[in-house]
């Protein structure tokens, strides 16, 4: 009855999920993996699990993005500051 | 002043737990006394940690 | 299938997968803008949904969703401050027309909930909804500058 609107939401997390794979920098795929947390809740929603939705969104709107970033942050201090010294 | 500030600071907790509790009777679906009591105090606790933050920055 | 699940179809297809294609490719002041963009556009299909499906607990979902999308864009622009300084994101007739959409689908879902407790988390939701765009929108093109001394 509402093959349209599931379709749209699984090719939505199809091309998002093969575009964080396609994109090799770890501070870009944190945003990739952003927009792909946003399109499970809502193909969650789609599929009529909206609790599910609701941890999707709690984890991976806020939570994800922030850990990957501070682990880029954290990895790349050292680099730079190595270049600050030469 | 220790009279004053303690009156400003319960009228603040009681302003914000006025708030928290109505912003609860508006998001739950159903309401009866179960939904009030639980409201009631989640909005309590919540105007206590409002007031400590709002305190901590202080730059409202 | 009807109209409100429709415009929900439109809305991801059009609305979220150009967010998805704008996050992929491009610079990253064009990167940062569709992640905000699209979670400002999935919160009002998450609405269009719960009125199509009949299910007013669904608005739950888009309350979340309009909490936490702009945070999650708080925290890209926070510590991508750097890389954004400079070369800013210039998005704002974009931004604005996002709002205006989600200003739209707020008021039409509010005049089919009718005057209820329901209408009030709907406001509440849309007001939740587009302060939360505009501020991470600000935010994204530095426009808190205190924020980047931390």
């Amino acid at each position: 009855m509402d093959d349209p609107l599931i379709v749209v939401a699984l090719l939505l997390v199809a091309a998002s999920a093969t575009a964080a794979v396609a994109v090799r920098d770890p501070a870009r795929q944190a945003l990739v993996l952003a927009v792909l947390g946003t399109v499970l809740a809502v193909l969650f929603t789609v599929l009529q699990a909206p609790d599910v939705a609701l941890s999707q969104l709690a984890v991976g709107s806020a939570l994800t993005p922030l850990l990957i970033m501070l682990s880029v942050r954290k990895v790349r201090r050292p680099q730079r500051k190595k270049e600050a010294e030469r | 002043m220790n009279r004053r500030t303690t009156l400003l600071g319960v009228a603040e907790v009681l302003a914000w737990w006025a708030v928290l509790a109505l912003l609860w009777l508006v998001f739950i679906s159903t309401v009866n006394t179960l939904e009030l009591v639980v409201g009631a105090s989640a909005a309590l606790i919540g105007a206590f940690a409002a007031w400590g933050t709002r305190r901590a920055v202080s730059g409202w | 299938m009807n109209g409100w699940t429709v415009a929900a179809t439109a809305t991801l297809a059009a609305g979220v997968g150009t967010a998805a294609w704008g996050v992929a490719t491009g610079p990253l002041r064009r990167r940062v803008v569709a992640q905000n963009l699209s979670t400002s556009l999935a919160c009002p299909a998450l609405l269009l949904l719960s009125e199509g499906y009949d299910r007013p607990s669904y608005v739950d979902l888009a309350l979340l969703l309009a909490l936490l999308g702009p945070v999650g864009t708080l925290v890209f622009a926070r510590l991508l401050a750097e890389e954004l300084a400079a070369d800013p994101p210039h998005a704002w007739g974009l931004t604005y027309a996002v709002a205006g959409f989600g200003a739209a689908v707020v008021i039409a879902v509010c005049v089919a909930a009718g005057p209820s407790r329901a209408l009030v988390k709907l406001l509440v939701v849309g007001t939740l909804l587009i302060g939360g765009n505009l501020t991470a929108s600000r935010a994204l093109s530095g426009g808190f500058a205190g924020s980047r001394r931390g």
